[in-house]
Order: structure tokens, then C-alpha cells, then sequence
């Protein structure tokens, strides 16, 4: 219990290494990823690397945040604009994870984008982002918005996750613990629109389940990540 | 057997990234190889070919020469050799992560 204390008592502080600890296993996946995609030229690689760097960036926000706070630094203009940097990009990495499962059934082949960043499609995902952004500057202090939109894509990336679980997981074992993560990010998300909406905040039980859930999920990443590019290198 | 697929699509992306390594493959294994030969191993129509060929060759993995009796060969860049070698673990991961 002690040791709970101590953690809600330095909660920001904690927030600054868990941000950079999910930022440095963000750049290590990005990595590793990118040199597979810049090989193959695979979309679907694209897509799952672009998430996990905006991931990276949307974390790292978060612990200019969590220092912000554990200095003391009170300047609304710097805390509202890492706060859009956070939103937007989480919203933006969890829209390239479920993209990066459905891009097969959605491409053409001709499709051949210069750009994974910037293009007509993804143009469609930073226009939702902003507005979600938006609406949710509106009513600030619950995230309504940010919880609805990542519900719904763990939700159907938990779905696909599972059938492709379902399909083939006796030959790729990674399959079953991609599922796990999806679930869990749904589950977290779950979680962190009930701590918001419900308890507005005030419940650090929750975040900090919240949190440990979020870390299990990056750290599932990099272990798969890891242990197939590792192989017979 | 690609045709067979046609209608499925996510099956094609998979056959399609096999195509790439079975013309590497060949490219490979034969160091230099005209372009009629390279149609006859690779198995596929004539069209087909050419937008194989044509990814490939815009995607840098294939090169062309001309040997010395003038006639136009491909063979493989470094690029395309870093794909064949890394081929299994690309292939790993993608279906590893279902993508």
C-alpha cells in the first residue's frame, strides 16, 4: 500500500520516464520496422510502422506533460499545445494500427503511394483526427472523442485480430498475443473513458491500471517486433 | 494459379510478394538473364510479366544491361539481393502481425 502511495504521490514524475520508456520502445519498433518496409516495400509494414511513430510522438508529448506539471510550469499556451500534439497523434497512430490490418481489403495494387504520410487516403484520417481533436476541446475535461474514436478501433482491430488468430495461428504464433494486445488496448481505453467520464479523473486507481495495461501492450509490441526480425539474422 | 486468387485479395498480396521472390530468384541464380527466359521461368502472361518487371524495376531491385552481343539482360542491385535475403523474416513478420 505504501508503495501505491508513493506512486500517486509522484504520479507526474512517473508520467515523464513512462512517456520517454514508451517513446524508446516506440523508436526501437519504428526502427526495426522501417528497415523491413525499406526493403520490401510492404504497405502493411508501412502502415504498422507509421503507427508505432506516432505513437512514439504522442508519448513523448505526454511526458513534457507529466513534467510540466512536476515543475510546476503553468503556461496554458505550452500544456494546450502538447495536449493537441498527444491527442492528435494517438488518435492518428491508433487509426494506421487498424489500417495497417485492413489496407489489403481497402488498396488497389496499382495503388502506390509515394508517401504513407501524405496522401488522399490518409488525408481522410488527419481530417477526422482534427475534428475529433476539436470536438473534444470543446468539452476538455473528459475526452469524450478521443475514448469513442479508439474504442471503435480496438474494437474492430480486436475483431480482425481474431480472425486472423482464428486462420492461422497454429503457423505464427505472434498471432495470439497480437490478439491479447488488441484486447487489452480495448480494454484500456474502456477503462480510461470510465476514469474520465465518470470519476473525472479523480480515481488514480484506474490510471494507473490504465497505464501498467498501455505498458503491456508496447512491451507485447516489442517483443514481437523483436523476436521475429531477430530471426536467422 | 495467381488467377485462381484473383478474387480474393488478400491471398494475392501474399502470392504477389512470393511472385517478386521467385523472379529474384531466378535473376539470381542465373546472375544475368534475358528477358525471354526470365518470362519462361517466371511462369506468368506475358502482361503480367511486363508489371512485375516494371515494379521492379522502379522499385530498384532489378537492373538492366546490355551483355555483349548487345541483347538486354536483368540482374539483380544490391536492393533486390537485400530482399531475397531478408525475404523469410519480411515474410515472418507479416504474417506474424496480419498485415
Amino acid at each position: 500500500m505504501d508503495e501505491y502511495l508513493w506512486i500517486i504521490e509522484n504520479k507526474d514524475l512517473l508520467k515523464v520516464f513512462y512517456g520517454l520508456l514508451i517513446g524508446a520502445i516506440c523508436v526501437v519498433i519504428v526502427v526495426r520496422t522501417d528497415r523491413l518496409f525499406k526493403i520490401s516495400l510492404h504497405q502493411g509494414i508501412r502502415y504498422f510502422r507509421n503507427a508505432f511513430f506516432f505513437y512514439g510522438i504522442a508519448f513523448i508529448a505526454r511526458a513534457f506533460i507529466g513534467l510540466a506539471f512536476f515543475t510546476g510550469y503553468k503556461n496554458l499556451n505550452f500544456f494546450y499545445s502538447l495536449n493537441f500534439i498527444f491527442e492528435f497523434f494517438i488518435i492518428m497512430a491508433g487509426f494506421f494500427l487498424l489500417y495497417s490490418l485492413l489496407w489489403k481489403r481497402i488498396e488497389d495494387t496499382a495503388d502506390n503511394y509515394s508517401s504513407s504520410l501524405f496522401n488522399s487516403k490518409i488525408a481522410i484520417f488527419y481530417a477526422m483526427a482534427l475534428i475529433i481533436v476539436l470536438l473534444d476541446s470543446i468539452w476538455q475535461e473528459t475526452r469524450i472523442f478521443l475514448f469513442a474514436s479508439q474504442i471503435i478501433v480496438f474494437a474492430v482491430a480486436t475483431i480482425i485480430s481474431f480472425a486472423n488468430y482464428r486462420a492461422d495461428a497454429r503457423q505464427h504464433k505472434f498471432l495470439k498475443f497480437y490478439l491479447i494486445a488488441m484486447i487489452l488496448g480495448l480494454t484500456a481505453w474502456i477503462l480510461n473513458s470510465f476514469a474520465g467520464a465518470y470519476y473525472a479523473w479523480a480515481n488514480s486507481f484506474i490510471t494507473l491500471n490504465v497505464l501498467i495495461l498501455d505498458a503491456i501492450i508496447f512491451l507485447l509490441f516489442l517483443f514481437g517486433v523483436i523476436s521475429v526480425t531477430r530471426a536467422k539474422q | 494459379m495467381l488467377q485462381e486468387l484473383s478474387n480474393n485479395k488478400m491471398a494475392k498480396k501474399r502470392e504477389r510478394l512470393d511472385v517478386i521472390k521467385d523472379i529474384l530468384k531466378v535473376i539470381r541464380d542465373s546472375r544475368q538473364i534475358k528477358p525471354t527466359r526470365l518470362l519462361y521461368a517466371s511462369n506468368l502472361s506475358p502482361q503480367m510479366f511486363k508489371d512485375y518487371v516494371d515494379e521492379l524495376l522502379t522499385k530498384n531491385f532489378v537492373k538492366t544491361e546490355i551483355d555483349k552481343n548487345d541483347k538486354k539482360t536483368f540482374s539483380l542491385t544490391k536492393k533486390g539481393n537485400d530482399f531475397l535475403d531478408q525475404y523469410k523474416i519480411i515474410e515472418n513478420f507479416i504474417e506474424n502481425f496480419g498485415l
